[in-house]
């Protein structure tokens, strides 16, 4: 099932906000200049999305593509997708972001490109990735896909997002997500979420990624 | 999962057994500690120190060829990643996992300078006139750095992430890094200006190191090929046949004609993977070793090339003479 990607802009529900009296505007200036300002404020509070390690096989020139999952591939099927933005809230439509991950047994691909590859963003620097739950590769703890992000003039980001359903949490990720050495933080253990029929089930997964500005 | 990572997963390997090719013969095994566990060793170029950088924080010295051991340095409280001999054997730089960094020199065992990086060290070189170093970052750029007057010089930033491996050329003119953006950057040693790239590869490379005579700098990583290298222009000028696992270590002999390449399965690195020794002429494996689950973490050449240390998960450093 394809995931709602962002619907309304902010700018409309805070306006729809102060149509519906749900936020007042009480100020000598107009409601148009402290929407803006209110907009402003909050952007200073967007936190960077945590870094993680690049890993050893990363490899360049991936393909341009956001299907990873070709008919037949077993395993089970995972969408990934998120925004990409900074720390002031701008979507950066011009992000590139490069994914990589092993296949469903944890192998990574080191001679070709499959489970590999720069992931288009629409107009509001979405994105949304077709694949596979990867597999627990052989010599780490947790399964996990990898990220590099770059945009001009911001700094570039490398990440992992892991699953919180992976068996090594045990149900509870916020106990356990230091069992992988390599998590420091655990607001990169993501919720999963399950949909479709039991002989059709598929993994949902949200994973914004939030860059610095230079 | 940084290259470091990889030795220690490495060094969870036990090593069931060895057997020798047909033109290997062990000479002498030194052990560490069933503790303390070797992520890396190596030699002194003349021969005369054997050193290997343990999990346990610390950094053991032995004499060579007695076996005797001569000192056990202390990093800190964190494991040795990274460990490099100066040319000349007088300096004995090590690295560690949480980003420490001390120089001894030698054989006084007298601190030179301590410093830290911040993060994981994943590798050290020493200009050889001794006044320089490299250090290979995990996840933050390569640092050239003064030793005597123990200042960082420049950082030597790649598209994103840290460096791998770094290494001075013989004649200390160039410096190059082997970056995790899976670029070659070329750089003059004293300033850390960028002289030239090689973006050949697409994969990261894990080890690099001159030819004696520095016409060539050899690589090798990820992509399972060992490269020769121009390091004037930065050009790719030859690579070696493809094998079936990843090279995670490599030195070149010296008197040049042979490589020892570590090499590690990317499906498994407790898995057994070999050593092999390339003859550089004809570009072919002359040596194997891998049997029984052998796994190593380092191998070096001593002197002339007729010798080899390798290094394991048990502890074990073997010396091995090769004809």
């Amino acid at each position: 099932m394809p995931l709602r990607r962002s619907a309304p802009t902010r700018r409309e529900i805070l306006e729809q906000c102060v149509a519906l009296g749900s936020l007042a505007v009480v100020a000598a200036s107009p409601a148009r200049a402290m929407l803006d300002a209110f907009e402003q404020h909050e952007r200073e509070y967007h936190r960077p999305t945590p870094p993680n390690e690049l890993g050893p096989f990363y490899k360049k020139n991936a393909p341009v593509t956001s299907m990873f999952r070709v008919p037949g591939d077993p395993g089970i099927p995972l969408v990934v997708s998120g925004q990409v933005f900074n720390t002031r809230g701008d979507q950066l439509t011009g992000a590139v972001v490069e994914i990589w991950q092993t296949d469903h047994l944890g192998h990574y691909d080191l001679d070709g490109y499959r489970y590999r590859g720069k992931i288009a963003l629409d107009k509001t620097a979405a994105y949304k990735l077709d694949s596979v739950m990867p597999g627990h590769y052989p010599d780490r703890v947790c399964q996990h896909v990898h990220f590099a992000v770059t945009a001009p003039g911001h700094k570039p980001l490398v990440t992992q997002l892991y699953f919180a359903t992976d068996p090594v949490f045990e149900g509870d990720p916020d106990r356990n997500f230091k069992r992988d050495p390599l998590i420091h933080s655990r607001e990169l253990v993501r919720p999963v979420m399950l949909v479709g029929d039991p002989d059709q089930i598929q993994a949902a997964v949200r994973f914004e990624l939030c860059l610095e500005i230079l | 999962m940084s290259r470091s990572s990889i030795f220690m997963a490495v060094m969870l390997v036990l090593l069931t057994g060895l057997s020798t090719g047909q033109n290997l013969k062990l000479e002498k095994t030194l052990t560490v500690p069933p503790d303390a566990e070797v992520s890396f060793a190596a030699i002194s170029s003349r021969g005369d120190y054997v050193a290997a950088a343990c999990k346990d924080g610390r950094v053991r010295l032995w004499a060579f060829p007695s076996g005797e051991p001569r000192q056990v340095f202390d990093l800190t409280d964190q494991p040795a990643s990274a460990l490099r001999f100066s040319d000349d054997g007088s300096l004995l730089a090590v690295g560690g996992d949480r980003g420490a960094g001390k120089i001894w020199g030698l054989p006084s065992g007298k601190l030179k300078l301590e410093f830290t990086v911040g993060t994981r060290i994943e590798a050290l070189a020493l200009s050889p006139d001794r006044t320089l170093l490299a250090i290979a970052r995990q996840e933050m750029p390569a640092q050239l750095w003064d030793i005597s007057a123990g200042r960082l010089i420049t950082d030597l930033p790649a598209k994103f992430s840290g460096s791998l491996a770094v290494a001075f050329s013989p004649d200390g003119q160039r410096l190059v890094s082997a970056d995790a953006d899976t670029e070659i950057r070329f750089y003059e040693a004293q300033t850390g200006a960028l002289r030239a790239t090689n973006s050949d590869f697409l994969l990261e490379t894990f080890a690099i190191g001159f030819s004696p005579n520095g016409k060539y700098l050899y690589l090798g990583g990820a992509d399972k090929t060992i490269s020769a290298l121009d390091p004037v222009s930065g050009k790719t000028l030859r690579a070696f046949p493809k094998q079936s696992y990843v090279v995670g270590e490599l030195q070149v002999s010296r008197d040049g004609k042979s490589i020892a390449a570590v090499y590690f399965d990317p499906n498994g690195f407790r898995n057994p993977a070999p050593v092999l020794l390339w003859d550089v002429a004809t570009g072919m494996v002359r040596t194997t070793i891998q049997e029984n689950g052998f796994t190593a973490n380092g191998g070096q050449f001593l002197n002339d090339g007729r010798l080899l240390l390798t290094s394991s998960a048990t502890g074990k450093l073997q010396v091995w003479s090769v004809r």
